[in-house]
């Protein structure tokens, strides 16, 4: 798997070979008070596996990501992360509740890009990068510093170091935020509708900078986003949300092509390819 | 005039260290009033409105008055310290309280995101920002507190509102001087303070833009 | 036992009977300051230079200062200059002329928070200056301000403790008295507290609760 060319993708419609999951979805449940936000969903994501969640806006798909970053806890099922229950902890061969510290031993893994960014506005771009590196995972200031440049140059963004996140366009906050996840090196990464609140004419840049990093086929991407024609390029897998279900899955040119069910194509017709939406 | 000026000299530290208790039972409070149990929450709300609710000069006459009987004997100053700390550490809490509530959800949540522990946010996250937050707030109530430690003289502290009424008690003609001076006096300390407040709060908005 | 209810029971009437004092107080000086606020604000707005630079001094000086400082002033020099009026009078008049500086504060911030607008479309309708502040700009600064007003209300009442400086008997004062009389001060100073506390408390609750419907209406 070279990965340089987004053409080349690993057939996805059977598991990886070899390859145990990085992510497992089990029959996960969400409500709020009446709101059934999930119901029973099933979703497996491979190491380096890039799948990216479509759907209108209250079918679920948000929530996904939030579920797995732990900023929400699900009301039934299980999420498993490398192989570890992340709600939950097995004592004496029965699975409980976790505590905190389950939380922050196994959350280490996922990072999580938010739709508004939420770079720290108290911090210089540079001390955005540096911090959690240094407090989480106590690493050296030199180092931290170090890599924090590296990652801002990957983004594009290292003449803004010192700048502070509220003189940024909201492109280049979101790059920043980009960067600040990635110096985490999580397993996952989460993507949560990162175009979203941004101008259209930065929308451009953040897509560039997601796709250059998605050339490294270590991490595995979860994409939830309105952007159809670049969820086209850019997954391996593309899982369809609706009323809280995923309705339909698999590689990018079949679903959108050929949609199975009448609710994608609806979806499809009304959104468009060209993520030209309005 | 000297006089007066010698009594600046405890009100001021009356002041300073009142400020000093307030200030560690804002937060104290303000955490309290935040907090995750419900039993703790519910105690630092009860105590705060009990502090907010019942008039600073009835706290004072109580330590002063009361305690006693209840044979505990605190010197006047103690008794002063402690009222202006608590009755203005009180309203600090909702200070603190408010600013910590201020910072919006995201900050919370990229901060878990990032995998930093709930003391980690709150300390390098939350905390910083509400601060600046806090500021203009703790501002105008130091100045409150200020004006707050004339009404200790009424429990025998001899600060300057006491002195001038000592002194006038004695020179009954200089009235207009004694009570005019002490008022210039007051608005010496309290400008410069106000001024301070101004300049902390500009340095601190730095970076936001 | 430190606490004597039959002590406290017998108290209460005499303690009660000064509680109009106190509620006098307070409402003479809140309506001091609600009408000198206004004053105030208009004078700070003024496009005289000389009289809103004066103003702006004046209350700056006198929210910097003890209001308790300001009351022995009022009380002891007024009289040498002839003007002669009652503790109580006195009181109400210190309190208010301090919370005034307060309140042409809130004033200012309500005046403020009407849109641009709003002016404009007055002034397209041709309305006279007076007409435009008090049909147009004053209603609509006054109504988001009522809950911080009702505030300064309640911190109000907490300070008229302070007018038993200046002899004025009011709850507090008269606490002290019947302590001073049977050297009990446990029940009267207590139970003033809890007055204090009982009526500011429930103060403060209805005007969160005001708060919450100005808000709805808007």
């Amino acid at each position: 798997m070279s990965g340089s060319e987004v053409i080349e993708r690993p057939d996805t419609e059977a598991p990886i070979e070899g390859k145990e999951p990085i992510v497992r979805f089990e029959k996960i449940s969400k409500s709020f008070g009446e709101l059934d936000v999930l119901k029973e969903v099933d979703l497996d994501l491979y190491p380096g596996e890039r799948v990216a969640i479509i759907g209108p806006s209250g079918s679920g798909k948000t929530t996904m990501a939030r579920l797995l970053m732990t900023l929400e806890e699900p009301t039934d099922g299980y999420i498993e992360v490398d192989g570890r229950q992340l709600w939950h902890k097995e004592v004496n061969g029965e699975l409980v509740k976790a505590n905190e510290k389950h939380l922050h031993e196994v959350r280490g893994d996922i990072g999580m890009v938010f739709q508004h960014f939420h770079l720290f506005p108290h911090m210089t771009v540079l001390k955005n990068l540096m911090e959690a590196p240094i407090k989480v995972k106590g690493q050296t200031k030199a180092k931290a510093r170090e890599e924090a440049l590296a990652m801002l140059e990957k983004v594009g963004m290292v003449d803004f170091a010192d700048q502070y996140p509220a003189r940024l366009s909201g492109g280049q906050q979101q790059r920043v935020a980009i960067a600040r996840a990635l110096v985490m090196h999580p397993k996952v990464m989460l993507f949560d509708e990162p175009t979203s609140a941004l101008d259209p004419e930065t929308v451009g840049e953040v897509l560039e900078v997601i796709k250059e990093i998605a050339k490294d086929r270590e991490m595995a991407m979860m994409l939830i986003t309105h952007e159809m024609s670049f969820a086209r390029d850019i997954a391996d897998r593309i899982a369809f949300f609706d009323e809280g279900k995923i309705q339909e899955q698999g590689p990018p040119a079949k679903l959108l092509n050929n949609p199975e069910t009448e609710r994608l194509g609806e979806f499809l017709n009304r959104f468009g390819i060209d993520g030209n939406h309005g | 005039m000297k006089n007066l000026l010698s009594g600046a000299v405890p009100t001021i530290q009356l002041t300073l260290l009142g400020a000093a208790l307030a200030f560690l039972l804002s937060f104290l409070g303000g955490f309290g009033r935040l907090s995750r149990f419900t039993a703790v929450r519910g105690v630092s709300g009860f105590i705060v409105e009990f502090f907010r609710g019942t008039s600073l000069l009835v706290q004072l006459f109580w330590l002063f008055y009361v305690l006693p009987f209840m044979g505990i004997r605190l010197e006047s100053g103690m008794v002063g310290l402690l009222a202006l700390g608590f009755n203005y550490g009180a309203y600090g809490s909702e200070v603190v309280r408010s600013a910590i509530l201020s910072v919006p959800q995201g900050q919370h949540e990229a901060g878990i995101s990032l995998n930093m522990t709930s003391l980690q946010r709150m300390r390098y996250i939350i905390l910083p920002q509400a601060f600046r937050t806090m500021i203009p707030s703790f501002g105008n109530l130091l100045i409150e507190l200020l004006k707050g430690t004339a009404l200790v003289s009424l429990v025998t502290i001899p600060e300057m509102t006491f002195e001038a009424l000592a002194m006038r008690t004695n020179d009954a003609q200089y009235t207009l001087e004694i009570f005019g001076w002490l008022l210039v006096i007051y608005f010496a300390i309290s400008y410069p303070l106000t001024m301070l407040m101004r300049w902390t709060e500009r340095r601190f908005s730095l970076g936001r833009l | 036992m430190v606490w004597d209810w039959k002590y406290a029971l017998d108290i209460l009437p005499g303690l009660l009977e000064v509680a109009p004092v106190t509620i006098l107080a307070t409402l003479g000086a809140f309506a001091v300051a609600l009408i000198l606020g206004l004053g105030l604000a208009f004078a700070r707005r003024s496009t005289n230079r000389l009289l809103s630079g004066v103003t702006h001094a004046v209350v700056e000086f006198i929210r910097s200062t003890p209001p308790f400082v300001q009351l022995f002033f009022l009380f002891f020099v007024m009289p040498q200059f002839g003007v002669t009026m009652s503790a109580l009078m006195t009181g109400i008049l210190g309190l208010g002329i301090h919370y005034s500086t307060f309140l042409s504060e809130v004033y200012r911030a309500g005046i403020d928070s009407v849109e641009k607008g709003q002016w404009e479309a007055a002034t397209a309708l041709n309305f006279t200056p007076r007409q435009k502040w008090m049909r147009i700009i004053l209603p609509q600064a006054i109504r988001p301000i009522i809950p911080v007003m009702g505030n300064y209300l309640i911190t109000l009442f907490k300070e008229t403790p302070m007018l038993l400086g200046i002899t004025v008997v009011e709850m507090l004062s008269q606490a002290q008295i019947i302590g001073s009389q049977s050297f009990r001060y446990t029940e009267p100073v207590t139970l003033v507290g809890i007055f204090f506390l009982v009526l500011s408390y429930g103060a403060s609750l209805l005007v969160k609760r005001l708060e919450i419907r100005l808000n709805v209406h808007r």
